[in-house]
């Protein structure tokens, strides 16, 4: 079992007068190499659901295990070890370094690894053979179309290799044709063994063949309709 | 390639992203780098000019005039009577008593000062070697009446060139003609650039002095040790008089040229305030886009150490950088360029110039001084701000 | 190339240039210690206390024998008119009386 939540409740502000409960006792389970979409209206919880998933926090209570590892009381050192190790994320409006080069920025993730030029530049090369983007390479990554950077996001996310792909409103601010690409090189990417999770309103997610299971978050919770 | 051990190309990549983040912004951190690098160079000149200067009279003056003795009066110095000499005789172990004339002659017609000294060089400690301080001819004998040797400068601005004869004007307008005998050579320029030297009566007949005053008295001791206690007794035998030591006019030179001084100050006070106002820039806190990148590099499994060390090496190569770049234009251009900007501070409106050749002083203490007063500001206004950087939740990127 | 490898080029040259700037130093330092063999004959024979750098004003030509008060001298009011005043300062009046 790749993600195990275990009445999962997360509290912000606990014990201040603005305390908010975004999750409570949120249980799941998610497979290996599954495509899961993620649903929700804004303020639901859905995002806190999927930073608890990508390691960026603990839990307050309850249990979660990411890969193996048990997030509760893992300091923050740790969690940011055990994030780069295992999750890929892909951002709603890519979160790209504009000023630095499309090969820059896929790199990015290698840095603080110890990993030395030749070798990064390798992993990324083949990657954006993989994603064809090879022919900006150098380009500043704010100067490339919408659509290549989406795929300069995605080669970051796997730039490391990691096991879990989270994405949020990836299709947000893309057109159909390439909400349709990018759907498409998740499922290629499901095929080669990865476990994606994209959080999503978009039809064109949640009604796409690869989609193994939507899970629907209201008020913190999960909703069975 | 031999292997690097991860920790330390970690610590490469780093340094690489930090100097490819300074171009990215080069305009900005070039642009700061220069100012800085030409506060330093200031500071710099000001301090190696200075210590040079310091330096060579330190090394150059240890034969000064064991006790110089000047008549006060009304706050002024003015010409002390012969007769004082004898006062002094019941004073035991003064070695030799020599009365000088000397003054400033101001050049009308080209605006110089020049300084006209007399005194019979033969009772001078080293008063045998004289000649060899210049560069041909010799210094006026006794007997030879009307004659002069003159500092290089002084040679140029009366533009005699092979001529032999100068006149100058006593105060009653009457002119005073002078043979000059010998010319100081380039070496002592330092000391002597602006001097004539002649005899005692013909520098009583250009001041119009009467022969029962001279400006001032030098006295040699026998023993060295009994400068200060005879200094004590002859400024109690005349009580109105100023008497200086050796040690006090060595001393001079140590403090004459200090931080305090009104260039120094201004010149402390710009880097301050420069600094000051970097540091507000820096410390109203992290623009957003700073903070967007901080927030994306945290996401991405950046540790808060590994965005912090990204801070420190970026405000390091700038300060350092800027350090280093200084500190070498400042040695070069005291050393090879005379000082030329801070020269005509110096000088002022002096129209004998100091022909330099001065061997910059570079102190350990002067470089922490500086350092203190550039470098650790600039850190400071950078890096401590940049803990705000951990104040940046790494999930800021996925709200 | 990476950028760390520029810098340490950079930081190489400039290690040179300082080095070589060294080694003027003691050159000139060389020079200048025959210069100086000679001025010190030149102080002790003619009694001299200053360096001649300034020529404008007699506190600046000469500070060790002239007195800290100078430029009020020429009258209550004076204030300090020279440009070299600001560059020198004025020695300590610890003369003894």
């Amino acid at each position: 079992m790749l993600i195990e939540l275990k009445d999962t409740t997360k509290i912000y502000n606990q014990g201040k007068p603005n305390e908010v409960t975004a999750l409570s006792d949120v249980s799941l389970r998610i497979e290996e190499q599954t495509m899961i979409c993620l649903q929700g209206a804004s303020g639901s919880g859905k995002s806190t659901l999927l930073a608890i998933m990508g390691c960026v926090f603990p839990p307050t209570s309850g249990s979660a295990a990411i890969a193996g590892k048990q997030l509760s009381r893992m300091p923050d050192r740790f969690l940011t070890i055990h994030r780069r190790e295992t999750i890929g994320f892909i951002f709603q409006q890519f979160n790209l370094l504009p000023r630095l080069s499309v090969l820059d920025n896929i790199t990015l993730p290698l840095l603080p690894l110890g990993i030395s030029p030749p070798e990064r530049k390798a992993r990324a090369r083949k990657l954006m053979e993989h994603l064809s983007i090879s022919h900006r390479e150098s380009f500043p990554a704010g100067q490339i179309s919408g659509g290549e950077m989406q795929r300069v996001a995605i080669a970051r996310a796997l730039i490391n290799n990691q096991p879990i792909i989270l994405a949020d409103e990836p299709t947000a601010h893309l057109d159909s044709r390439l909400s349709m690409e990018f759907m498409q090189i998740m499922a290629d990417l499901k095929k080669e063994g990865k476990t994606i999770i994209i959080a999503s309103h978009d039809t064109l997610v949640s009604e796409h063949p690869a989609i193994d299971k939507i899970i629907n978050i209201k008020d913190g919770r999960i909703h069975v309709p | 390639m031999a292997m690097i051990p991860k920790g330390l190309e970690k610590q490469l990549n780093t340094l690489d992203f930090a100097l490819s983040s300074l171009w990215r912004r080069k305009l900005k951190n070039l642009g700061i780098m220069m100012v800085f690098s030409l506060v330093i160079f200031l500071l710099g000149s000001f301090q190696m000019l200075t210590g040079a200067l310091t330096s060579s009279a330190d090394a150059v003056l240890e034969n000064t005039p064991e006790i110089t003795i000047q008549k006060m009066s009304a706050g002024r110095q003015e010409a002390i009577p012969q007769t004082y000499i004898k006062k002094l005789n019941s004073i035991y172990g003064i070695r030799a008593i020599i009365p000088r004339v000397w003054g400033y002659y101001f050049d009308e017609s080209t605006l110089a000062n020049f300084t006209v000294l007399a005194l019979d060089h033969n009772a001078m400690p080293n008063g045998s070697k004289l000649n060899l301080t210049l560069s041909d001819g010799h210094f006026p004998k006794k007997t030879e009446t009307g004659t002069a040797v003159l500092g290089g400068s002084v040679q140029d601005i009366l533009e005699l060139g092979d001529r032999r004869v100068f006149s100058l004007f006593r105060p009653d307008l009457s002119l005073k003609s002078f043979q000059v005998v010998g010319i100081f050579s380039k070496q002592t320029d330092l000391l002597t650039n602006d001097l004539i030297v002649m005899n005692v009566d013909d520098a009583r007949d250009l001041f119009a002095i009467p022969t029962s005053h001279v400006t001032d008295l030098c006295v040699y001791v026998a023993n060295p040790t009994e400068i200060e206690t005879i200094a004590k007794k002859i400024a109690g035998l005349l009580p109105d008089t100023r008497v200086l030591t050796k040690s006090q006019i060595q001393k001079t030179y140590q403090v004459v040229f200090s931080w305090r001084s009104g260039f120094a100050s201004i010149c402390l006070l710009t880097a301050l305030v420069a600094f000051a106002i970097l540091a507000w820039d820096k410390a109203s806190g992290l623009s957003p886009e700073e903070k967007r990148e901080i927030g994306i590099l945290k996401i991405l499994g950046w540790e808060t150490g590994d965005i912090l060390a990204v801070r420190f090496w970026e405000s390091t190569l700038v300060s350092a950088l800027a350090f280093i770049i200084g500190c070498t234009a400042a040695y070069i251009h005291v050393a090879f360029f005379d000082a030329s900007l801070l020269k005509p501070v110096m000088v002022g409106w002096s129209v004998i110039h100091p022909p330099f050749k001065l061997l910059p002083t570079v102190t350990l203490a002067d470089l922490l001084l500086i350092f203190t007063f550039s470098v650790l500001p600039y850190l400071g206004a950078t890096v401590i701000p940049a803990w705000r950087c951990s104040t940046v939740p790494p999930d800021s990127a996925i709200r | 190339m990476r950028p760390s490898h520029r810098l340490f080029i950079f930081l190489l040259l400039l290690i040179f240039l300082d080095g070589a700037l060294y080694l003027h130093a003691k050159h000139l330092g060389n020079i200048l210690k025959d210069d100086r063999a000679v001025q010190t004959i030149a102080v002790a024979g003619l009694g001299l206390t200053d360096l001649c750098v300034a020529t404008e004003a007699r506190y600046t030509r000469h500070p060790a024998v002239s007195d800290p008060m100078a430029p009020f001298m020429d009258h209550p009011g004076a204030i300090e008119h020279f440009p070299t005043g600001s560059f020198w300062q004025a020695p300590a009046n610890s003369f003894i009386r």
